[in-house]
């Protein structure tokens, strides 16, 4: 094993910090109702799982969980443009900033 | 020679497009033009190629083959032309006939609003009946078969203004489209057994194939032709195509397109000798057309009527002597019949021409009077159509009569039957010539004959006229048989004649004296009934009415068929319709409906609910895979 070749806590640990990381994520996308604050905890939601892959492609001794960490980066950089377009236009418009209220798509 | 047949083919056809891509550009006068030189250009190619076919000798028929029209899987059909001595002969009388009609509808037709498309329409017929007649193999016979029934559609309704028109050319089609589909089943049962429409090759396959097999196949072609050629159970349409232009009846239903039944069978030859029965029904269906169209013939009162039912029991007779086998005499009755049937249709014109459009025969009385030469040329006409000496019908019909003598026990029958035909023909005939031409001219005729600056027709009209008067006078001397019988020979290799049917020149001089003899009595008695009115005309009230209703056929398919589909039709409409698809729309809609409104609640609109759902559904899966595992 190539992980175990290197100083350094045990994979294990940076699955742990991934999953709290995507968890606090989820749970600010929960209940947070600013777009801006949910944005940014998508954000943590998906560097979380940036992390879980890296740490996966250290322990496997592969290349491709990084590689598909950088696709998630570069997804996660567009969707940051589209989303805080949003942001600001519905600033713009003064609408309310609460995405409770943002519900024109109700049944 | 092939070069001629193509020709021939594509001439009528190029003047149809002609005509039709022109349109208003050019006059009428030069539309008609060009379909006439169309439809002679046609018969210098048919000429050409039945020079080249008697320099190479009869025996020699070729295909050619331009291309590959259809290839799938082992089944190639190409677009080939038939030459041999069936298809030139009949190639000469469609556009040699054709060629004299379209120049007679010149005279016919002028002054009419839409000349331009009846000549397209006339172009385009002669096309599909070159089509029928040279199609290299069984598809493109049926791809002219399919042409000539519509172009026959198109002309019987030419003056669509007139319900009745369209109302028969509707008639026509349905009755043909009959006939078509027997025939396209015969086809396919000819297809899966011979993989090929060549005509060779299921020929070749039809002596392998089991009786039952030979026999559909050949009843589902004559079911064809008895459509086509207006034969009993199908002939309903041919009298009420009369409501097309004069020179439409005279080209399409007389002189060729309802031969074309008689054409076919002659071609499909060989299959009808392996299926007796099929040939017996075709015997059997002509001996009886010949004698019911002969007795309706008796009693009609228009003009053109009378000369379609006589048409009817002509081709009668041409079916009697294809079903006995002796197709070369049923070919020349054919011949001879197109070109007396055609004068007598183009007689029929003239004096419709002369009275402003008038076919009742009572209103006509002694127009003779006026119309001298019509009233002759209508008499050589007539005395050709009963068979006398030493006219065109003498000759062909006296040699199909003689020809059922060998047949066997019901031979005889074919045989009286014939012989009882000829007198009804002499009577039903000269019935019509004695009403309508000697004697003083009647009221009617005195107020509406208009002439033509002392001629009796446009000269467009007289020169056909004329020449087919020659053909009509001379034309059966081509062939006689019990001396000479050039036609036959040259027919041999294509429609060998049964050794069965070729009777001694005995049977040819009892039949044809009997026939003679008969056909002039029933002049005579025509004579006695209304030339000179010697005797009174016989009325049987039942009888008379029976034949005015044309023995009930009509009235019968409208109960068999047309009633009970409408009941049916109408049974639909109330019961399934109205009480279950109607219904049944506005219930899926107000269903649909509710289900959605139930459904939609799950839309709340609020972003946080659908993440929620969505983690709950990945934590399922999550323990689903893990547990599963």
């Amino acid at each position: 094993m190539q992980g175990a070749a290197l100083m350094g806590p045990g994979v294990v640990w940076y699955v742990g910090i991934a999953a709290f990381l995507f968890g606090i994520g989820a749970l600010g996308v929960l209940v947070r109702r600013n777009p801006l604050i949910v944005l940014l905890s998508l954000e943590i939601m998906l560097n979380g799982a940036n992390l879980a892959l890296i740490a996966f492609a250290r322990s496997a001794g592969n290349g491709a969980g990084q590689i598909f960490a950088l696709a998630v980066m570069a997804v996660a950089a567009s969707e940051v443009c589209v989303g805080l377009g949003l942001v600001v236009a519905l600033h713009r418009r003064r609408l309310a900033m609460d995405v409770d209220q943002l519900s024109e798509l109700r049944g | 020679m092939t070069a001629g047949a193509w020709l021939c083919l594509c001439a009528p056809l190029a003047g149809a497009l002609l005509i039709t891509l022109l349109g208003t550009t050019v006059s009428r006068r030069t539309a008609a033009w060009i379909s006439t030189t169309s439809v002679f250009i046609a018969f210098a190619g048919a000429v050409w190629s039945f020079l080249g076919l008697r320099s190479h000798g009869s025996e020699h028929g070729v295909v050619s083959t331009a291309w590959t029209w259809l290839d799938s899987g082992g089944f190639k059909v190409g677009l080939s032309v038939l030459v041999d001595p069936l298809s030139t002969m009949m190639m000469l009388i469609v556009t040699g006939v054709g060629g004299l009609i379209v120049l007679y509808s010149i005279g016919y037709m002028d002054g009419d609003e839409e000349e331009r498309r009846y000549f397209a329409y006339m172009s385009l017929f002669v096309f599909s009946m070159l089509m029928l007649v040279q199609g290299g193999n069984l598809l493109l016979l049926l791809v002219g078969w399919g042409l000539v029934g519509l172009s026959s559609y198109l002309l019987i309704g030419f003056w669509h203004e007139k319900p009745s028109a369209v109302a028969a050319a509707k008639k026509a089609f349905v009755m043909n489209a009959v006939g078509d589909a027997t025939m396209a089943l015969a086809f396919f049962v000819l297809i899966a057994h011979s993989r090929s429409l060549e005509f060779a090759t299921s020929f070749a396959t039809a002596g392998h194939l089991s009786s039952t097999t030979v026999n559909l196949v050949a009843l589902g072609l004559l079911g064809g032709a008895a459509a086509k050629s207006a034969q009993i159970p199908l002939h309903t349409w041919l009298p009420d195509a009369m409501e097309g232009p004069t020179p439409v009846s005279a080209l399409i239903h007389a002189a060729t397109m309802v031969t074309a039944g008689v054409y076919l069978i002659a071609r499909m030859h060989p299959l009808f000798e392996q299926a007796p029965t099929a040939a017996d029904v075709t015997a059997i269906g002509g001996g009886a057309t010949l004698l019911i169209a002969a007795t309706i013939a008796l009693v009609q009162t228009d003009i053109k009527r009378v000369i379609a039912y006589s048409t009817m029991s002509q081709i009668g007779y041409m079916f009697l002597g294809a079903g006995v086998g002796a197709y070369a005499n049923s070919m020349f009755h054919l011949m001879t019949h197109a070109f007396f049937k055609a004068l007598l249709f183009m007689g029929a014109g003239l004096v419709i021409h002369a009275l402003a459009g008038e076919q009742d025969i009572r209103k006509m009385g002694g127009i003779g009077k006026v119309m001298p030469r019509t009233k002759w040329m209508f008499l050589i006409a007539s005395l050709a159509l009963v068979g006398i000496f030493p006219f065109a019908g003498f000759f062909s019909k006296d040699s199909i009569i003689a020809a059922t003598m060998n047949v066997g026990w019901y031979g005889w029958v074919f045989w009286v039957c014939a012989l009882l035909g000829t007198f009804l023909t002499g009577l039903y005939t000269f019935r019509l010539y004695f009403i309508v031409f000697p004697g003083e001219p009647s009221a009617f005729v005195q107020e509406h004959h208009h002439d033509h600056h002392g001629l009796e027709g446009p000269w467009t009209m007289l020169i056909p006229v004329g020449v087919l008067t020659v053909l009509a006078a001379i034309g059966g001397w081509i062939q006689f048989s019990a001396y000479w019988h050039p036609l036959t020979s040259w027919l041999e290799p294509a429609a060998r004649t049964l050794g069965i049917a070729e009777p001694s020149t005995t049977q040819e001089w009892i039949s044809s004296g009997l026939a003679l003899g008969l056909g002039i009595a029933g002049i005579a008695l025509a004579y006695l009934l209304y030339g000179a009115r010697q005797l009174a005309v016989p009325r049987f009230a039942a009888v008379q009415r029976a034949l005015e209703h044309k023995l009930y056929f009509d009235e019968a398919y409208d109960a068999l068929f047309y009633k009970p589909a409408t009941a049916f039709a109408s049974w639909l409409g109330h019961e399934v319709e109205d009480q279950m698809i109607l219904p049944a729309g506005p219930d899926l809609a107000t269903g649909a409906l509710d289900r959605s409104r139930a459904v939609r609640r799950l839309q709340t609109g609020i972003l946080r609910t659908y993440v929620l759902f969505i983690g709950m559904g990945t934590a399922v899966l999550a323990v689903v895979f893990l547990v599963v595992r």
